[in-house]
């Protein structure tokens, strides 16, 4: 178990910067999802925190030390790809004590860590199988396997479930995370998916074009973004956005939607008159009925997913979500409602994105 | 849904086995003329040895040496064959895996070894073998095929490497292994199914080559099937039942090394690594 550390890291292919100057701590045994859109450079992290990529500069440090010209073998480090990457031709037993016998430990030795390892993941009937011969869901557990007969000092984990099914996707999560709370390895864990990212990790760094957006706990990110990005990428289904404008009155401070509507803001916001801003809303916040400040529309599209109904509705031409109870009865055409918990509402600057309330 | 027979599919059909038929007919010959006496194949050369003939194959065994060509033979291709793999294999995956354009002026640097007519090349090759006194040893041989037929192992070879994911090389890396390690003990396995083709390929266009041992190993002891039984023509030139018999015998090698890794060179040109 490791302490791991990037230091204003940067990384250009030829010419083009793709990570700018990144400063992230991942203590002793968190639990860190990096999260990101497709393109925004969370691979490439971990493949130079792996050792795969080198650096263009910047350090990285795992347990206080500078590893940046150290090979994958010095840093000590386990990675399960998202492909597996289980080396056809050896048999479940070879892939999982490849490192072990590269590293020339004693037969014995070897066999009674992949058989542990073997018995944690419950792969002992496998063993002798080539990974042709297996499921998605046990090649998954061997590509685990592999990482953890080493004893690393840190797990890296590069979108490890996205070739699975829905379902073993959820099974898998769980067994992760029952893998960490039992090993309580350090793990950075890259994903696309901010579920797998909220429902694993301790801390999820989020990331965009190559910047740090935030870090914090999933919670946190959660009810404080710190911008509207992960405002909008944390959350399913995403968050609500309406641009509008803050018109002060004897009431208070007001927001002028794009149809001439008019809605409540918190008190506490501190803006001027005529502020440009975007109001953030969570479809979970927004409650049927006609309680206090509320949006009116007519209900497009009704998706009914058992405990809860999520309806596409729309209000002065702009297009939002709610997710509502399952009992409640809504019916696409029909004129739909949802009252705004102050509370809930999320301000953010039109100009900067960045978190105003 | 299956699709309906036309007239259309009967005729392709026809074409189809008139295609084939003449293909066949040679070998048909072959076989045929093979198995029958002199007196026989004068009388019907084209029809069916209902009564066959044995005795061309041991005329054909003893009196062309068979036996010392085919070990020839087998020599100067299981060498030439080894150095094409041991050198071909990674050659390819240097050029496979190295920076985009070093690897590109490379490969194209090998196909034009395959574009180039290596006749052009016998004449001063052959000085060059006498002077390094090479000539009548199969060695000569071995150094000419690794060479002429080292672009098209590399280009075979390369093109199956681009195609496998370079995340079973990075897990090794990971797991602790250098490049050679790397590749000998996860790469070359992966290779398994391009090695039967080139093996097979190669293999054959050696075994069959006829120019190249007739110039650099005539007079020597070491004569290929191919010379031998060329020189076995020179004689005895009206028997063609024993000939035939000599090429059957001679073909026989080839085609059971075919029969054996036939699936795995199907699998080499289909590509692809299943894991």
């Amino acid at each position: 178990m490791a302490s791991v550390e990037f230091r204003n890291l940067r990384k250009s292919f030829g010419a083009v910067e793709v990570i700018h100057g990144i400063d992230l701590q991942i203590n002793e045994g968190e639990f860190l999802a990096l999260v990101g859109p497709s393109g925004c450079g969370k691979s490439t992290l971990l493949r130079i925190l792996a050792g795969l990529e080198e650096a263009t500069s910047g350090d990285i440090v795992i347990d206080g030390q500078v590893v940046n010209t150290a090979t994958p073998r010095q840093r000590n480090i386990a990675m399960v790809f998202q492909n597996y990457a289980l080396y056809p031709h050896m048999t479940v037993a070879q892939n999982m004590s490849f490192n072990l016998r590269i590293s020339r430990l004693s037969k014995a030795e070897i066999e009674k860590r992949v058989t542990d390892a073997a018995k944690l993941l419950e792969l002992e009937p496998y063993l002798d199988r080539r990974p042709a011969h297996l499921s998605g869901g046990q090649r998954q557990r061997v590509a685990m396997g592999r990482a953890i007969v080493r004893n690393p000092a840190a797990y890296l984990f590069d979108e490890p479930l996205s070739n699975l099914d829905a379902k073993l996707r959820v099974q898998m999560r769980t067994e992760i995370k029952a893998l960490h709370q039992k090993v309580g390895t350090t793990s950075i864990y890259v994903t696309h998916d901010q579920i797998e990212a909220m429902t694993l990790a301790d801390r999820i760094a989020v990331l965009k074009d190559g910047h740090i957006e935030q870090v914090g706990t999933p919670i946190d990110l959660y009810r404080n973004p710190a911008n509207k990005f992960v405002a909008g990428f944390i959350g399913s289904p995403s968050m609500n956005f309406i641009d509008c404008r803050v018109r002060r009155t004897t009431a208070g401070l007001q927001a002028t939607l794009p149809g001439g509507n008019e809605i409540a803001l918190p008190n506490g916001l501190d803006v001027r008159q005529d502020k440009e801003i975007t109001i953030g809303l969570r479809p979970e916040d927004l409650r049927p009925g006609k309680v206090g400040s509320q949006i009116s529309g007519k209900a497009l599209f009704v998706e009914p997913t058992g405990a809860q109904t999520f309806v596409q509705f729309e209000s002065d031409g702009i297009q939002m979500m709610a997710v509502i109870d399952g009992s409640e009865d809504v019916q696409a055409g029909q004129p739909f409602s949802v009252s705004l918990d102050f509370s809930r509402i999320h301000v953010f600057d039109k100009d900067t994105a960045k978190r105003l309330y | 849904m299956s699709k309906r027979y036309t007239i259309g599919s009967f005729l392709l059909e026809i074409v189809m086995i008139a295609v084939a038929a003449v293909f066949a007919f040679p070998i048909y010959i072959l076989i045929v003329l093979a198995f029958k006496s002199e007196e026989n194949w004068r009388e019907a050369p084209l029809s069916v040895p209902l009564d066959p003939y044995l005795g061309n194959f041991s005329a054909g065994w003893s009196q062309a040496y068979l036996g010392d060509a085919i070990f020839s033979s087998a020599l100067v291709v299981i060498c030439s064959l080894l150095v094409l793999v041991a050198i071909g294999a990674p050659a390819a995956y240097f050029v496979a895996r190295c920076k985009p354009r070093l690897g590109y002026g490379l490969y194209v640097f090998f196909l034009a070894g395959m574009i180039l007519p290596f006749q052009l090349a016998l004449i001063p090759l052959y000085q060059t073998m006498r002077d390094i006194q090479l000539l009548g040893s199969p060695a000569s041989l071995v150094l000419f095929y690794a060479g002429l037929q080292m672009p098209f192992t590399i280009f075979l070879y390369a093109g199956f490497i681009r195609t496998i994911p370079r995340a079973y090389e990075e897990a090794a890396k990971i797991d602790g292994a250098g490049e050679l390690l790397t590749f000998v003990a996860v790469v070359m396995p992966l290779l398994r199914p391009i090695t039967g083709t080139v093996l097979i390929l190669n293999g054959v266009f050696i075994w069959n080559d006829f120019l190249t041992p007739l110039l650099y190993l005539s007079g020597s002891d070491w004569a290929t099937v191919p010379v031998a039984i060329f020189s076995f023509v020179d004689q005895y030139v009206t028997e063609w039942g024993t000939i035939f018999a000599a090429l059957l015998i001679g073909v026989l090698p080839v085609l059971a090394t075919f029969l054996v890794l036939q699936r795995s060179m199907i699998r080499g040109f289909a590509s692809g690594v299943k894991g």
